[in-house]
């Protein structure tokens, strides 16, 4: 590259350059499970399903981003002005056109297909007289209610901003959760397992996934809903379907 | 009507006189129907509240720096980011674009002004008492509006957000709409029916074309938000049950907003790539590559902006999502196509990098990366993971403020010697690009992670166990360093005063549309001449006639 010395921001602009594509690289490994850029394989049901899926869009992006920030930065460094010349005053390149109308269109057709694949697995839900377990998430401002409504007298645990309330599920057994909101729109969400669904007044909603490894997972209301919003947090709680069976016996009884 | 003989009859007034005449100044100013005068209004007005709600926003990030409140309650935080997020999209982005297409596009298309020049002021008066409506309710007993600025219901009504806040809010808003739907109908009259000769739809510079289909979608975007305001205004006052739950009000009222909301989008990025698309051209010494080709692109993304904006709404578990994915998949080809515009309008040009060029690079990379998170965030299953968190806030900064902000301190680089008749500092410009450009990536790339992690967004607190900390920490200190860039630019202005008078009519040289063929700034009716429109690049054409355009 031939750089006249009265330039100096070409250098800037290098620098500035590679900074910005380790930042980009470092999105996918500074994380702490590298294979899962930010999730962990097998926590749940969705995991199995959303996490190749989430690794498979982010490198398809990575490779479409650095290609287009590569064809970005080529004319800054190597078509930079160099005298006073006029350069060729192309204006239309028809072939070229329609390769990068044709191929951004294959790109999102590929990505749809493996999304509406994914997605109907997700969101299926079985009726719920066949369902194994059912558990009714209701929220309320700024908590949760749960109900496990498979044992008889459907014992109902009301968490409060102070103390949050625990969703015990079982573990490796597929639960299907109804969503209702006494009040305003809240937000069912469980980063780890990558899932989310909002409870609405007056709709109800249903959901359905398996937890498949033991442990304690934070939850959080994800749509504003008033003062205490970041307040409105529980923790789910995967148990062994023993443990499960004991815990929902217990909690009537108490 | 008699401005332009009385600047030539007080030519070389003393400071005296000029001071005496301040007074007549205002009032020649807020009585103007001179569409430069009225756009320079919008532009100083939108960009004073691009620094009250960036205030705003040093305020949540300071709030969130370190685990627990310290500066403010939980409702004051509410308060500050629907006051954040609503400043910056409805009193700042979009009057921008109603300032950068009332300045330049009826110079563009070599018009003496817009269609309706009076209605034009009326527009400015309702966005100005508007946006001040819905700011004033930080002086009610209750504060301000604190339900979001998206207002989900029921949480926006008189039950769960009482106050006088709120009200100021919605009507406010509704005022300042209404205000932006004149001005998209007197820009929809005035390209349709004021071109200069010559100025065929197919030789209209690529601005001009986006401030029309920007103002389309305005048209078809803000009626329903106003009649969503009024419907919502009237529930919180007369008691109305139109967005009550036990009639499917919530999720009207998320259909109807985000009908709204995801055009306005479009309305707030399409004329700022328009501003990218002028500059483009210029410093690299050739035409726009593919200039009916990004026509079609654009056509296309305003076509299908109003048929994906329940994307926003994927996990309410109430729309269909193979649908609206798909669209919202396919809203990234024309918007791909755009960029290959851009890259082949540079390719083997004569490159440099004055002001305005650069901060569209900053345009060019930050808007890409906002891109390609917005096509992870059209999948569903994705969408599921990572939703209402903040690297859905990481990714609308990305996009909004890659476009909105880039693009607008591009445009002010770009034509600040035809607003105001001096250049702007080189030096000092690029400083505030720079810094900006790290402080404002230093801010938002790491709040991805913090989405992932699981911070949710409009999260007045974390808990320190949380493992939010750190990521918050340094988006604070990158949101001091984006404030600190803003110091280079006042210098700029302020001694930009005393830079010698442009003289010329075309201060970079290689402009192509027709603003660049009147004098800096330009006379009261705009052109003393016109020159032949025979292609998309007038001046161009006037400046260098023995050069051709190649491969049509």
């Amino acid at each position: 590259m031939r750089l006249k010395p009265t330039r100096p921001f070409p250098k800037t602009a290098l620098a500035s350059a590679v900074v910005l594509l380790s930042m980009i690289s470092l999105t996918s490994c500074s994380t702490s499970n590298i294979s899962g850029l930010g999730f962990e394989k097998n926590l749940s049901s969705v995991n199995d399903t959303s996490l190749s899926l989430w690794q498979g869009a982010w490198i398809a992006a990575g490779v479409v981003g650095l290609f287009t920030l590569i064809l970005i930065l080529w004319p800054v460094f190597r078509h930079r002005r160099k005298g006073d010349e006029v350069p060729r005053q192309t204006q239309y390149n028809v072939p070229t056109e329609i390769a990068y109308t044709l191929i951004p269109f294959l790109i999102v057709a590929v990505l749809f297909y493996f999304t509406a694949k994914d997605e109907s697995k997700i969101t299926k839900v079985t009726p719920s007289s066949v369902a194994v377990h059912n558990i009714a998430v209701n929220a309320i401002q700024w908590s949760w209610q749960f109900t496990y409504s498979d044992v008889p007298n459907a014992p109902k645990i009301t968490g409060t901003p102070e103390i949050p309330p625990v969703l015990v599920v079982p573990q490796g057994e597929k639960v299907r959760f109804t969503l209702t909101s006494t009040d305003v729109v809240h937000g069912f969400w469980i980063p780890a397992f990558m899932i989310q669904m909002q409870n609405l007044p007056g709709v109800t909603n249903h959901l359905e996934f398996t937890a498949n490894k033991l442990g304690e997972f934070p939850g959080r209301c994800n749509i504003l809903c008033g003062r205490n919003h970041s307040q409105m947090l529980f923790k789910v709680k995967v148990v062994s379907p023993s443990d499960y069976q004991t815990y929902i016996s217990t909690v009537k009884a108490a | 009507m008699t401005t332009y003989a009385e600047r030539t009859v007080t030519p070389a007034g003393t400071r005296s006189v000029a001071k005496a005449n301040k007074g007549r100044l205002f009032v020649k100013w807020i009585t103007s129907t001179d569409h430069k005068t009225i756009g320079y209004l919008y532009l100083m007005t939108s960009f004073a509240w691009f620094l009250v709600a960036g205030v705003l926003a040093l305020f949540l990030r300071a709030e969130l720096a370190r685990p627990g409140m310290q500066f403010f309650s939980n409702e004051q935080y509410n308060q500050i980011f629907t006051m954040h997020g609503t400043i910056m999209l409805l009193m700042f982005a979009t009057p921008l674009f109603v300032g950068f297409a009332n300045v330049i596009m009826p110079l563009q298309i070599g018009a003496a002004d817009v269609a309706f020049p009076r209605l034009n002021m009326l527009s400015y008066w309702l966005y100005l008492f508007g946006g001040a409506m819905a700011f004033g309710g930080f002086l009610s007993p209750g504060g301000a509006a604190s339900f979001g600025w998206t207002a989900y219901a029921p949480l926006a009504n008189s039950q769960y957000s009482p106050g006088i806040g709120g009200d100021l809010w919605v009507i406010g808003l509704a005022i300042s709409g209404i205000g932006t739907i004149l001005g998209g109908v007197n820009f929809i009259t005035t390209i349709f029916t004021m071109r200069a000769p010559g100025m065929t739809m197919f030789r209209m510079s690529i601005f001009s074309w986006n401030v029309l289909l920007t103002s389309i979608l305005v048209l078809l975007a803000f009626p329903p938000l106003a009649a969503a305001f009024l419907g919502l205004e009237s529930d919180r006052i007369f008691g109305s049950h139109i967005f009550d739950p036990a009639n499917g009000g919530a999720m009207l009222w998320q259909h109807l907003f985000w009908f709204f909301g995801h055009p306005e989008v479009y309305i707030l990025a399409l004329p700022f790539f328009g501003i990218a698309t002028e500059i483009l051209p210029v410093f690299s010494r050739k035409p726009i590559f593919g200039y009916k080709g990004l026509i079609a692109a654009t056509i296309a993304i305003s076509a299908l902006s109003v048929s994906v904006w329940a994307h926003h709404m994927f996990a309410s578990g109430q729309v269909l999502l193979p649908f609206f994915s798909f669209m919202t998949f396919l809203i990234g080809v024309p918007t791909g196509v755009k960029f290959f515009n851009w890259i082949g309008t540079m390719w083997r040009g004569s490159v440099s990098f004055e002001t305005p060029m650069l901060w569209v690079m900053g345009f060019l990379i930050t808007f890409l990366m906002g891109g390609l998170t917005g096509i992870i965030l059209a999948s569903p299953p994705l969408d599921f993971a990572v939703s209402a968190s903040y690297f859905v806030v990481a990714h609308f900064h990305y996009v909004l403020f890659g476009t909105v902000v880039f693009a607008m301190f591009a445009g002010f680089y770009f034509w600040w010697p035809k607003m105001t008749g001096h250049m702007l500092n080189e030096r000092l410009g690029k400083i505030h690009f720079w810094t900006l450009f790290f402080g404002f990536h230093l801010t938002f790339l790491v709040q991805h992670w913090l989405g992932i992690k699981g911070f949710p967004r409009r999260y007045a607190d974390y808990l320190a166990t949380d493992g939010f900390t750190n990521l918050n920490t340094i988006s604070t200190i990158g949101s001091g360093l984006l404030a600190l860039s803003m110091i280079p630019f006042f210098i700029n202005v302020w001694i930009s005063r005393n830079s010698p008078k442009v003289t010329v009519d075309d201060p970079w040289g290689y402009g192509a549309s027709l603003e660049w063929a009147t004098s800096c700034p330009p006379p009261r009716h705009n052109f003393t001449s016109m020159p032949r429109i025979r292609s998309e690049r007038p001046a161009f054409d006037l400046h260098y006639p023995h050069i051709k355009t190649e491969g049509h």
